[in-house]
């Protein structure tokens, strides 16, 4: 297995077969907009913030600006070219003009699909439910009301009026597309098996991607980057799944995660559900639907940002990262995996594979996030706090904090404060003082030092009260 | 395009969705005053609207700019590398330009690309165009300047130079302050704002045959790119067509931007010889282009014991950033409104916005009033603690009413709808019974002891409600008006169209379908019955440009007077009603248009010098109730939701109305709780989406709109301005409601969780 140009793709667009070749690393907005002419899927930023290149990828919303094309290799694609039946609008289309859900129009496209997608979700059609559906797609007009109401009314008395679809230009022809290609987009290979993977890695060094959350941001304005060849990983089964490890005789049971479960799948997860409900209230506080969608767990490990959502969560339940090359398969706890600012234990020829998290017996887990945003924001702080429950004294205390240092890291201080303690109020003051010393944030772009500090030490103060006996939350 | 005449069931739908505080006018049933849906909806929901980057331009060439990293410098040369291939690029510096260095606006001060001294960060400098994108950028990144720094002004408050400086004012403001028994002082701030219209800035720049040039860009006012090209490119009107594409937003943004753009492109493709395309990514959009301006305003308010108003001093500095742009005008009407919609004796407002080395300050729906009525109200409601009296009574007190008399000296004699749009949302919001309890509760926690911050009591998000009020003139300030005497024109064509003719451009605030519905009243025709002309120059006249609240009053009443000029010239001639006899009378008659120039409201009168006067022809007013939580381990503040009047006239299209009040409240509500563009040295430093962050659906708070109407008799059809109205009033309800909540005054906009929480540990603090 080597890294040869991919040969030809084959998709279909809205329910029609597609064929292209080229790199497998351009972006699917492109390929749509640029080849297809399907100019309906539009570009509002190219970094997966602002959701108006939305489509829906075998019924998912994604973002296409961070797809590579290998990856929709036989799958279906559907843009809001797709929408109208037989030269009519559909039910969600005629509910938008109804309510007045389209004003500029720029992010009506995204915003009809994550509508199709909510709807054929068949969730209950509630305000909160519509509003999180929406909440990765931008739209600078409508202040969102008359979207929800579009939404709901096609949930729950589609209207059935007969509007005609305008025509839509012809297909670009080859030379007629509006821009040029893009250049210098990267090769991919997708190998079908993880032998071939980790030999493919071990002889070329591709990099390898998963979701393409982070990896495809901004991808088509770095030229530098561009000719680094990629590694799909998306076809490797052995990177999936969620399973329970049962506990035996002395040892704990164990929840692991594939490398490539999504924090959609996280949220799912009946198995999550059970053992580890922490993870998927993590999972949801993660970006918004589309990057919940496609991010993966192995991605946000190996992208090692202080900031990525399921670490501090991971060194407080003592996690290990399961890695493999064809030199072998290794296990590293998570307190050693992110040795300094965005670097990881992995070597250059490994790959995550999955991550094992033990369930001891009588252990909680807390974690609150604080960005500025409820939806598409990078945390600021994050505060994850787990102990174990022996006879109304806590042991094997963790507090790990995302944020706040150039990589997560571990308060062991303030462990020290509470460990072999019963929770109080005053125990939480004490805490929450021990961990504004031990920490020394920044001032960036996203916060200040003061804050982090000081928001740190109250929110590990609130998680602590609220295991307090008896005391009703205010 | 509109949905099936007679079915009821869609407007009854539409228009439940919209309160609309009226009886069904009289004219219910005809055209105005339905929610029709948008005549381009259909377009835009199946991806057929054709916005500026998605046009097919064969052979078109890709556009970028190379631009200035410092503040103040000196700019001695620019050094291609001589590694790099030039001949597959084409480079373009000022001294290519054919016309004047200029972006034509007020002062003509700003270049088209910087000659020799560079401004600000982020200026332009140089542009380069290739086949591909890609060698474009490369092209553009082997070019080095070579530049002698300069010292940069950074603060307004340092800067003594002034694009423009007003004294308004009416009685005697030392008298009054001396006789009142209580002076409140207050100081407030306010940050930059991204307009961050969702389609960026995109122009695509098409050579001619004789020289001139056409460009397709997504612009809200296509006479000023038009003036601003002839200008740059010493080309003569006719040679220069703009032709405005599909807008994916403005807001402001692109009042005056895209006519450096439009140069920028026309420049690359006249030196070509072939299209030229410049599409931003967003980066470049936040890096390079104009802001809300950032300010600091200064109030002393004098009242007496039993609570009249008797004295405001107020003091307004922006920051306009280095060229004058339209600051001058944004300031003056910061200014006019700076005092909010209150009666007062004595008045003084004092303001000034001056020269930064920081990137040029510019349109943003609501032109300098958010910024000064962000401060009046909340003002007001300090005013309110500190007398002790509820907000809602105080306003009630002191708004306009009729008969009053503003700064400027102007009589409000009609349409004053400052209390009716209170006692609306009041009672909508069920504002003093919600604000008792919210003072209970704040009560409560206060009053706990010492030490106990663990107690019960100790809750993790407190509730407020805050309310807020503000007036906003519609149209041009001043003689602004009479000054563009704008000319829109209605047509039956040959073959039996009605044409609309305007260069009001539909930017996602609904002008191609409420000034359809204008004239399809006037006519007596269904509005699917009118079709408004593409916004081509070469087709449309200068009516002004889309900004300022000024579409639907004065353009829409222009184009009422022409409908009923072609209405009586075809009923004259077939003896029958317009309806039933237009079509068949083109056949005979064959094309008759006919245009309307804007001559000025009567009884309007304005001295820009003294600037004293009739400021606008009319006001529109606006009350907003805001309720948040703002928990208190973090100082998040959860906007939970908006109930919002708004008093604009006459409501043409209660749906699309509705829509601009949510819209626009929401940009408030980002504007006093996320939306912050820090900068430093004179450069942005959050420049992109995951950095400057606006409100999510999930962010957003429930926004109930209630549209009111108090006839304006100057325009024929009694409508007032709409668009930037909510855009003032949200913010200080919300910062209110902090208030409210947690006791905290935050005076600085916007109120981040990083200020929350510094105001609610000093207060703890203090316990
Ligand atoms: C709009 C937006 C919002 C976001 N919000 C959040 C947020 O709230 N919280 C958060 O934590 N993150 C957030 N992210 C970042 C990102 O989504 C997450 O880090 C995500 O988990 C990355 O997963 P991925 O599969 O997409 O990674 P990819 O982009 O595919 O890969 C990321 C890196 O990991 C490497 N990699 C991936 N899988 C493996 C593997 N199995 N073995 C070895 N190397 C591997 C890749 O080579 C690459 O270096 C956001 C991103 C965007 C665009
Ligand atoms: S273009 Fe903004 S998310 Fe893809
Ligand atoms: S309608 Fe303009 S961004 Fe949503």
């Amino acid at each position: 297995m080597t890294l040869a140009t991919a040969a030809r793709l084959r998709f279909t667009v809205n329910g029609r077969p597609a064929e292209v070749a080229g790199p497998g690393g351009r972006r699917l907005l492109d390929l749509l907009r640029l080849e297809l002419g399907l100019t309906g899927t539009k570009e509002g930023c190219g970094e997966g913030e602002c959701g108006a290149c939305s489509v829906l990828l075998d019924g998912e919303l994604v973002a296409s600006c961070l797809v590579p094309v290998a990856q929709v290799q036989g799958r279906a694609v559907l843009t809001v070219e797709g929408l109208a039946r037989e030269g009519r609008l559909d039910p969600l289309q005629v509910a938008f003009l109804e309510t007045g859900a389209s004003q500029c129009g720029f992010c009506t496209p995204a915003m009809l699909l994550a509508g199709r997608a909510f709807l054929a979700s068949g969730a209950e059609p509630t305000e909160d439910a519509i509003r999180e559906a929406i909440a990765g797609t931008l739209c600078r007009c409508t202040g969102y009301t008359r979207i929800v109401e579009g939404i709901r009314l096609a949930a729950t008395d589609p209207p059935g009026a007969a509007i005609p679809a305008p025509a839509l230009a012809p297909l670009a022809e080859a030379g007629g597309s509006p821009a040029a290609l893009p250049s210098g987009a990267p090769e991919v290979v997708s190998p079908g098996s993880l032998a071939d993977a980790l030999a493919v890695l071990a002889a070329e060094h591709p990099r390898p991607i998963a979701g393409g959350t982070d990896l495809m941001v901004g991808l088509a304005s770095r030229a530098a980057t561009a000719a680094w060849p990629l590694l799909d990983l998306g076809d490797l089964d052995e990177l999936r799944g969620i399973r329970l490890e049962p506990g035996r005789a002395a040892q704990f049971g164990a929840l692991v995660l594939g490398a490539l479960t999504t924090y959609a799948e996280l949220r799912r997860s009946a198995l999550v559900a059970e053992h580890l409900p922490v993870l998927a209230e993590m999972a949801a506080s993660v970006g918004a639907v589309q990057v919940q969608n496609r991010g993966t767990l192995g991605g946000n490990i190996v992208t090692a940002s202080p900031a990525g959502d399921s670490l501090p969560l991971l060194l407080a339940t003592d996690a290990e990262i399961l890695v493999e090359s064809l030199r072998g398969r290794r296990s590293v706890p998570a307190a050693a995996f992110w040795p300094a600012y965005r670097q990881t234990a992995l070597a250059s020829d490994e790959l995550v594979l999955a991550v094992r998290v033990p369930l001891p017996v009588g252990r909680h887990v807390r974690f609150r996030k604080v960005g500025t945003r409820q939806a598409q924001a990078i945390a600021k702080a994050s505060v994850a706090l787990a102990w174990r429950e022996e006879g109304g004294t806590w042991r094997d205390v963790r507090v790990a904090l995302g944020s706040l240092a150039p990589t997560p890291v571990r308060a062991l201080a303030t462990e020290a404060v509470l460990e072999g303690q019963r929770p109080t109020a005053a125990l939480a003051d004490r805490a929450a003082a021990a961990v504004a010393a031990e920490i020394s944030p920044i001032d960036d772009v996203r916060s200040t030092a003061v804050y982090r500090r000081s928001v740190t030490a109250r929110v590990l103060r609130r998680l602590i009260l609220d295991a307090v006996p008896g005391r009703k939350a205010g | 395009m509109a949905p099936r005449r007679g079915d009821s069931r869609a407007d009854s739908r539409a228009d439940l969705a919209a309160t609309v505080g009226r009886p069904p006018a009289a004219s219910a049933g005809t055209v105005v005053g339905r929610s029709l849906p948008r005549r381009e909806g259909p377009a835009k929901l199946t991806g057929a609207a054709r916005y500026t980057d998605d046009l097919i331009v064969p052979g078109a060439w890709f556009g970028f700019t190379l631009r200035s990293t410092e503040a103040h410098a000196r700019l001695l040369g620019l050094e291609l590398d001589p590694a790099f291939d030039w001949s597959r690029v084409v480079v373009v510096t000022a001294a290519e330009i054919p016309g004047e260095n200029v972006v034509h606006l007020m002062a003509d001060d700003q270049p088209a690309l910087v000659a020799d001294v560079i401004r600000h960060v982020a200026e332009p400098v140089a542009l380069v165009a290739a086949a591909d994108p890609a060698t474009a950028r490369a092209a553009r990144d082997a070019i080095r300047l070579r530049t002698e720094p300069l010292p940069a002004i950074l603060d307004p408050l340092a800067s003594e130079r002034a694009f423009a400086r007003y004294e308004i004012g009416r009685g005697d403001v030392e008298a009054g302050l001396a006789a009142a028994d209580l002076v409140v002082e207050g100081t407030y701030r306010v940050g930059y704002q991204e307009q961050l219209y969702l389609e960026p800035q995109a122009m695509i720049a098409v050579p001619g045959e004789d020289r001139g040039v056409t460009v397709h860009g997504s612009l809200q006012c296509p006479y000023y790119v038009h003036a601003a090209l002839a200008r740059a490119l010493g080309l003569a009107g006719e040679q220069v067509v703009v032709i405005q594409e599909e807008t994916g937003g403005g807001f402001g943004g692109k009042e005056e931007y895209p006519s450096m753009l439009a140069i920028h492109a026309s420049l690359l493709a006249l030196r070509a010889g072939r299209p030229v395309r410049i599409v931003y990514d967003r980066h470049e959009d936040v890096a390079a282009t104009t802001k809300r301006h950032p300010a600091v305003v200064t109030h002393r308010t004098g009242v007496t014991r039993d609570g009249r108003l008797v004295a405001q001093d107020v003091d307004v500095v922006m920051d306009a950033g280095a060229y004058a742009t339209l600051s001058p005008v944004v300031l003056s009407r910061g200014a006019i409104h700076a005092a909010g919609p209150y009666a007062c004796p004595n008045v003084r407002i004092r303001a000034r916005t001056m020269a930064t080395n920081t990137p040029p300050n510019g349109a943003f729906r609501g032109f300098g009033a958010p910024q000064t009525e962000f401060a009046a109200e909340t003002q007001v409601n300090r005013v309110a603690e500190a007398l002790g009296v509820s907000p809602l009574e105080l306003r009630r007190r002191w708004a306009y009413r009729p008969g009053d008399v503003t700064p400027t000296g102007q009589v409000l004699r009609e349409s004053v709808g400052a209390g009716v749009v209170l006692e609306r949302v009041a009672e909508a919001a069920d504002y003093e019974p919600v604000r008792a309890r919210t003072a209970e509760a704040r009560m409560a926690r206060a009053t706990r002891p010492a030490g106990a911050r663990t107690d019960r009591l100790d809750g993790r998000t407190a509730h407020g409600i805050g309310l807020a009020l503000a007036w906003h003139g519609a149209g041009f300030t001043g003689a602004g008006e009479r000054f563009l005497a704008s000319v829109a024109g209605v047509e039956r064509s040959a073959d039996g169209q009605v044409l609309v003719y305007t260069d009001s451009t539909e930017i996602g605030q609904g002008a191609r379908t409420v000034l359809s519905q204008l004239v399809a009243e006037a006519l007596g025709v269904p509005a699917e019955a009118v079709e408004v002309a593409p916004g081509d120059t070469s087709v449309v006249p200068n009516s002004g440009p889309t900004v300022a609240s000024r579409t639907t009053m004065v353009v829409g009443g222009l184009l009422i007077r022409a409908a009923e000029r072609l209405r009586a010239d075809v009923e004259a001639r077939t003896g029958a009603p317009f309806a039933t006899s237009y079509r068949t009378d083109a056949a005979q008659a064959g094309r008759v248009r006919f245009d309307e120039q804007f001559e000025g409201y009567p009884g309007i009168v304005w001295d820009d010098a003294t600037h004293r006067g009739d400021a606008y022809p009319a006001y529109s007013w606006a009350a907003a109730v805001a309720e948040v939580d703002v928990d208190l381990d973090t100082g998040e503040v959860r906007v939970g939701s908006v109930v919002a009047a708004d008093e604009i006239g006459r409501v043409v299209n209660p749906v699309l109305a509705a829509g601009q009040v949510e819209g626009g409240t929401l940009q408030a509500v980002g504007y006093a709780t996320i939306e912050e563009l820090q900068a430093r040295d004179g450069r942005y430093l959050n420049d992109r989406l995951a950095t400057y962050l606006v409100p999510t659906a999930v962010d957003a708070p429930r926004i109930e709109a209630i549209l009111l109407e108090e006839p304006f008799a100057g325009a024929p059809h009694r409508a007032k301005g709409l668009g930037e109205l909510p855009m003032d009033v949200g913010a200080p309800a919300v910062i209110d409601a902090i208030h409210d909540a947690t006791g905290a005054w935050i005076a600085e906009l916007p109120a981040t969780p990083e200020r929350v929480l510094a105001a609610l540990e000093a207060r703890e603090g203090r316990r």
